[in-house]
């Protein structure tokens, strides 16, 4: 009975209902849509940065981190591996990287890059640059002067294919290494700047340039289930002296995307609350209008005897239904703009310059998390209910005395 | 009067192997590396101006320096006072520069090997490898030319294939008596990068020695640098002590 009249009511005036319900349909719609571009955007960024040569657990000598120089490598990776091989659930993947700051330069051009030695055959399954070659192709165990560089340092350096870099670093008795590399391969990379840091070369290489002997400085490790990361960190610190090693997990690794993650779940709560506060305002407005037009018709009820809870009750009622129609409408909406967006993401190339301070790559794969969807909701309908008690009550303390002498 | 005779010595024994050369690759070898010892000497000591010249501005400095072998050298800036008493000094492969403002030595890391040296078209590269011309490289003779009448050897230097060099070829003119006249330097698709010529050639130290030297980027105009030779003498042998970092550091004076 109170739901039918309530139905009825919201139609009386059907260009007002229409007009508060587009407002729900607009601020639920936006919510959902926003909050899955946001995730995917973080996604994408925790992605690019475990794929940039992070992985879920690093292993380091226990001062690399504070100062990435050849001197604090792992001197006997031996150990370490046995060690891996124990603690490791099956189906985790590792590889072990010489990595040090070098200075590439040929006949016109010079800039600090970021050597990285990698065993090809190991590394192709972690990382990816092998996914990402071009042009040409990754390098192979037996490359002793081959060299894979970023597209966008080719470009820098007008080098092609099949050309010379010459590598200068220090090595481990403080002189200067310098090689002589030939372009084997040229990758993309999600950002510019993994394009123009990282250079990649055999592990074998490394060692012999660097004098480096069997060290190495890290190991990227890959676990089948992500979900693992923190228990096997845990259980890789307990095994490997503290002393000698340090074992981070990505979330330690990528502070600046942990911080990111966090703040962006902040960020779309506050999000919601202030789509939610523009919305709430017209739905009062609309409800209180309704309300003081039908002046009369509350004082009636309440002559013939209406309690004024069953008063409250009819006009959260028509509340209700204004929410329910308005989210059923823009969740629809909002998960089908979703899934008609074209399945290569949002590509926003154009900007891509722009946006890699944070990491972000250069297109954006909503995804929808079922967390954010109903938080929304829960955001509208809760608070769309609690903002209506206002005008509801006020319709429940008029008397018929002042209702008959409003004209 | 002895030395002027080993002069004379050198000068004989290795412009045989000249009169001899054909284009054979050991010939070319022997005449870059008997050109690179006649101009570095056993050992030297040198008073030379460096211009370098910009479109805007040009800056002069003074600097002696000492030579030793193909190794060792070192460079301290004499005037303007300003600058007075900067010094670089190389071993092998080494350099380490001295500033007495900061009374700091700092090692050149290789980050810094590619920059200019002291703001010049030279890099400290240059400067550090520069026997990497005779280590790093094949020779062939391609041309012969002749230069206030005497003969000119065009030599077509390609580096080692797994050479740490930048380059992609170089191309030296030496003049039969072994003194260089030019050294070119070319990048992979053997375009010119930069190249270094010699002029006013005189006698200096006891030796015919082109007295200016100019590097000159290829594709910039109106951008040199000028080394103008104002004093030059040969040594037989100088002493290690000079060419050590407290040496470096005590150069103010």
């Amino acid at each position: 009975m109170n739901f039918r009249l309530g139905w009825r009511n919201i139609w009386r005036n059907p260009r007002r209902t229409l007009v508060i319900m587009s407002a729900v349909i607009i601020g639920i719609w936006s919510m959902i849509f926003l909050g899955a571009l946001m995730r995917g955007i973080t996604d994408q960024m925790v992605r690019n940065g475990i794929a940039t040569l992070t992985g879920h657990i690093q292993v380091h000598h226990k001062d690399y981190r504070n100062d990435p120089v050849i001197e604090n490598s792992i001197t006997e990776p031996e150990a370490v591996e046995a060690t891996l091989n124990d603690i490791l659930p099956p189906g985790s993947r590792w590889t072990p990287r010489v990595r040090v700051n070098a200075i590439a330069s040929n006949a016109r051009h010079s800039s600090g890059i970021t050597l990285v030695g990698v065993e090809p055959r190991r590394e192709d399954k972690i990382s990816f640059v092998a996914q990402a070659i071009t042009q040409g192709r990754f390098l192979k165990p037996v490359d002793k002067n081959g060299i894979v560089v970023g597209k966008a340092l080719a470009d820098k350096f007008e080098t092609k294919l099949g050309r010379k870099l010459v590598l200068m670093s220090q090595d481990t008795k403080r002189e200067i290494a310098s090689r002589a590399f030939r372009i084997v391969g040229i990758f993309r990379a999600e950002m510019e700047a993994t394009e123009k840091q990282f250079v990649f070369i055999t592990m074998s290489a490394a060692q012999q340039m660097l004098e480096l002997k069997k060290g190495i400085s890290e190991i990227s490790i890959i676990l089948s289930d992500y979900q693992e990361v923190d228990q096997v960190t845990v259980a890789l610190r307990t095994a490997l002296s503290a002393t000698d090693y340090e074992v981070q997990s990505w979330q330690e690794l990528l502070p600046m995307v942990t911080a990111i993650l966090k703040m962006y779940d902040g960020f779309i709560f506050l999000w919601f609350l202030v789509v939610f506060i523009a919305m709430g305002f017209g739905l009062v407005n609309t409800t209180l209008m309704a309300v003081f037009e039908r002046i009369r018709e509350f004082g009636l009820l309440k002559a013939l005897g209406m309690k004024p809870w069953w008063i409250i009750k009819g006009v959260l009622i028509e509340s209700f239904f204004l929410l329910i129609l308005g989210m059923a409408i823009g969740n629809s909406l909002g998960f089908l703009s979703i899934f008609v967006l074209p399945s290569t993401g949002i590509d926003l190339s154009s900007l891509a310059e722009g946006m890699e301070f944070a990491g972000m790559s250069r297109v954006i794969f909503p995804i929808i998390e079922s967390k954010d969807v109903i938080t929304a909701n829960l955001v509208v309908f809760v608070l769309g209910l609690l903002v209506s008690v206002y005008p509801a009550v006020k319709a429940a303390r008029f008397t018929p005395v002042e209702a008959m002498a409003h004209t | 009067m002895k030395k002027k005779a080993i002069v004379a010595l050198v000068l004989l024994l290795s412009g045989s192997v000249v009169l001899c050369a054909d284009t054979d690759a050991q010939d070319a070898h022997n005449l870059v590396e008997a050109a690179v010892n006649y101009y570095r000497g056993k050992a030297s000591i040198a008073t030379v101006d460096m211009t370098i010249h910009r479109p805007g501005w040009e800056r002069t400095m003074t600097m002696k320096a000492w030579t030793k072998g193909q190794k060792d050298s070192i460079f301290i800036i004499i005037a303007p006072p300003k600058d007075r008493g900067n010094g670089t000094l190389k071993r092998g492969q080494e350099m380490w520069i001295y500033n007495p403002k900061v009374n700091r030595v700092i090692k050149l890391p290789p980050s810094m090997m590619s920059q200019a040296w002291m703001g010049s078209d030279f890099s400290n590269n240059d400067l550090a490898k520069s026997d990497s011309i005779i280590a790093d490289y094949t020779h062939k003779i391609t041309e012969n030319e002749t230069h206030d009448g005497k003969k000119v050897y065009v030599v077509k230097s390609m580096p080692k294939p797994e050479a740490p060099v930048v380059w992609g070829m170089q191309k030296l003119r030496i003049r039969e008596d072994h003194v260089f006249l030019s050294q070119a330097f070319y990048d992979e698709d053997f375009e010119l990068v930069k190249i270094m010529t010699g002029h006013h050639i005189q006698m200096l130290g006891g030796k015919l020695f082109p007295k200016v030297w100019k590097m000159q980027k290829a594709d910039v105009k109106d951008e040199y640098t000028l080394l103008n030779y104002k004093e030059l003498a040969f040594k037989q042998d100088l002493p290690d002590r000079l060419f050590t970092l407290s040496s470096l550091k005590a150069s103010r004076r």
